[in-house]
Parts: structure tokens; sequence; C-alpha cells
């Protein structure tokens, strides 16, 4: 059902084709975190997660000329960080001051998921504590909303269903189910703003 | 630069559409406006994301300052980048030579010469060029000067093979110009087939054919 649904971020991949470095960088927040622990299940060394994300986001841009629309973008940037995490472990072999540390653990370079073998992220208690936080407002949030908003955000985020899908599985207007959605993201990020506010009131 | 309060209920609005993807070409545009220009849509984008990511995952949640200090670092390596310019429409390579050019807008354009024709008509173009080197290289002076004939009809061949891959598409596309370039160049072809006919009579070279080599008396 879904593998019909057009890539949702069409719109921003061709504006970074057209010369928008900046419609890359929305590519860059949507995608960044998805992307890190992606690479910190293959790599398993937290000081070089952020390096490798990083090259990932730059192959990405340097390419994109390229990218045709096959696939999803997701799927072709997913593939491009799977490369470069796999290049980046060839590097640390071949290097060995730097593999004496790095290479811990670094066996399986599978990026599957195994329940008890998440990184540490290197993250500080604070840090910890903080993401903890974001988690359980934004279940909070989630949980407070009505049914239908729920519903919609849920069949969205979750299910990864497209507004016309969600219109006739909720039997409601694609306009409704737009509206639902923005809605439902509201009510959440209402709840989450002051977490997100940064100490330094540097925003973005 | 910040947007006014009244207008960013509207701009978030959009930026929820456009992260799944739903938002018009305009709204998308205004979209991309909001969010150079003001911190708050960058905020929200950034708290719509990550609220998606904390549903599909807990493990997602982040502090802010943590993907706020990786944008900055991708930011400056990013500026150190040229800048992304993919052509638009890609599916087909640019023609080479100019001559052309008129077929494949036209086969792009979804005339008949598109797709099926252009094949044949390419094979077309080939055989009446080989034609035309042959009438060429007939010559009425016999086998012997068949080498200079030969180059000097080479760019007599090409002329006409010009005018064979030319012809069809010009019979189509309503470019009189091309018509007209064509019967204006059939005279010139044609004196400069004259003209290296008559060279290839007049060659020099008799007297050295007339010369004889004398040996010194020893």
């Amino acid at each position: 059902m879904t593998a019909l649904n057009p890539d949702p971020d069409a719109a921003l991949v061709e504006r970074v084709k057209r010369g928008d470095v900046r419609a890359f960088e929305m590519l860059v927040v949507k995608y960044q975190r998805r992307i890190e622990r992606l690479i910190a299940r293959m790599v398993r060394d937290v000081d070089l997660v952020a390096d490798i994300a990083q090259e990932t986001f730059i192959r990405a841009y340097r390419a994109l000329p390229q990218f045709r629309a096959e696939s999803a973008f997701y799927t072709w940037l997913y593939r491009i960080a799977v490369n470069t995490a796999k290049k980046a472990l060839v590097d640390m072999k071949r290097d060995p001051i730097v593999t004496q540390t790095s290479l811990q653990g670094s066996e399986d370079e599978d990026e599957t998921y195994r329940p008890g073998m998440e990184p540490t992220d290197g993250e500080t208690p604070e840090a910890l504590l903080a993401s903890k936080e974001i988690a359980a407002t934004v279940n909070a949030a989630i949980a407070a909303l009505s049914e239908d908003l729920r519903q919609a955000i849920t069949l969205r985020e979750i299910e990864g269903l497209s507004y016309e899908e969600i219109s006739e599985v909720m039997n409601c207007p694609i306009g409704t189910v737009r509206s639902r959605i923005f809605r439902a993201r509201e009510a959440i990020a209402e709840r989450l703003r002051p977490l997100l506010d940064t100490r330094e009131g540097n925003r973005w | 630069m910040s947007l006014p309060d009244s207008d960013r209920s509207q701009y978030r609005r959009l930026l929820s559409a456009l992260a799944d993807g739903d938002a018009t070409q305009g709204e998308a545009a205004r979209a991309f406006d909001a969010w150079r220009e003001d911190e708050d849509t960058r905020a929200s984008w950034h708290c719509y994301q990550l609220i998606g990511d904390v549903m599909r995952s807990d493990d997602l949640a982040k502090p802010p300052a943590r993907d706020e200090s990786f944008l900055q670092a991708l930011r400056e390596r990013l500026a150190d980048e040229p800048v992304v310019l993919a052509p638009v429409d890609t599916a087909e390579p640019a023609p080479v030579a100019v001559v052309e050019q008129p077929a494949v807008a036209n086969a792009r354009a979804g005339g008949w010469l598109g797709g099926r024709w252009q094949g044949p008509i390419a094979m077309a173009a080939g055989f009446l060029a080989v034609i035309g080197g042959l009438q060429v290289m007939r010559s009425p002076s016999g086998g012997t000067t068949a080498g200079p004939v030969a180059l000097a009809g080479a760019p007599a061949a090409s002329g006409s093979a010009v005018v064979a891959a030319v012809a069809p598409a010009a019979a189509l596309a309503p470019v009189p110009q091309t018509q007209a370039t064509a019967a204006q160049l059939a005279p010139y072809l044609a004196a400069h087939r004259q003209s290296t006919m008559n060279a290839t009579f007049q060659m020099p070279g008799g007297d050295i054919r007339n010369a004889s080599l004398v040996q010194p008396a020893p």
C-alpha cells in the first residue's frame, strides 16, 4: 500500500537540485537522528558516529544531482550511510593507531537491530535525562490527544500512510486529515517546546 | 528575522504539510522562505520531526542542542561545497550535433519522429551518406584518381548526410529557415564538387613524371 506512495521529500529534493542549500538543511534536520542511530549500530564507536553522519550528508549532497528518485530519498540516503560506515570500518582496520580503540565490538558490521546492544552514545547523564524527558513528554501528549487526532498522526508517523490513504481509513476528506495531523503536532509541540529551548537561547 | 505571530501558525501549517509531502508547489515555496528567514519556523520543523521520530522509537529522543550543533557543523562543511545544480530534464543526453536539435526537440514534444521513427531515419540518413560517398568516388577519370577525389569529396558527402538528416525534421517542424538553408547549400555543394573534380584533372606533377634520372659519368 505504501510502496506506491510518492516520496514525501520530493519537493525538498527538487529544491536542493535547483541550488537551494537551505532546503538540504531541512532534510538533514529530518533524518539526522535516524542516520546517526543507524551508523551507531554499525560502527559502535561513539566518537565516530557524528563524523560519519556528517560525511554521509556531505556525500548525499554531492551526489544529489544523480539522484533519479527511483527510490525514496530516505532509502537512497540510508544506502549512502551504510556505505560510508562500511568504508570507515575498512579505513579503521587499515590504520592500527586509530583502530585500537575504535574497533572494540565493531566486528559485526550489520546494521540490524539487536536488543541490548544499543550504543551508549557517549551522552552525559544530563543529556540522557533530557532525552528521557522528551520521550515521556511526547508519549504523554499523544495519550492526551482526542481519538481522531491520535489516530491521524499515528497512521501518518508510525504506519507511514499518505493523506489519501488516511482519509480512506478514517472516512473523511483529505483536508480534514491534513488539519487533524497539524493540530495533533501542535498539541504535542506545545508541551514539548519548553524542553526544546536551548539554554543559550540560540535556536536554530 | 522573525515572522509576526499571526503568520506563524499559518507557516507551521505549511511545514506540517511539507513534512508529509502534501504541500502544493506554492505552499512549499512559502515554507522554504520561512525556513530561511524565521528561527521559529526552523525550531518548529525540528520539533515536528522530533515528534515523529519519538513516536517511532523512544531512543530517537535527543536534546535539541545536540541536533543544533550537528547542523551547525554541517553548515560549515556545506559552505565549502559547490552549489548543487542538477539539470531539470535529465532523461536524455544533450545532442552533440546542432543540426539534430530540431529532430530531438520534435521527439521530446511527442511528434511522430520521436521514439520508433528515430532509428529508421538515422539508418536511412547513414545509407544516403554512403550512397553519396560512392557517387563521388565514381570518378570519370578512372581508378587512379580515386584517392584525391575521395578526400575532396569527403566534406561534400558529410554535407549530403547533414541535409538528409535534417530533411525529415524540417518537413515536419515548421522551420522554413532550415529548408532555405538546405536549398541555398545545394549550389555551393555542386560548385564544390565541380571544383574538386577539376582539381583532379589538373594534377600537378607532369614535370615530375617527365623528369629522368641522369647518372653522372664515372
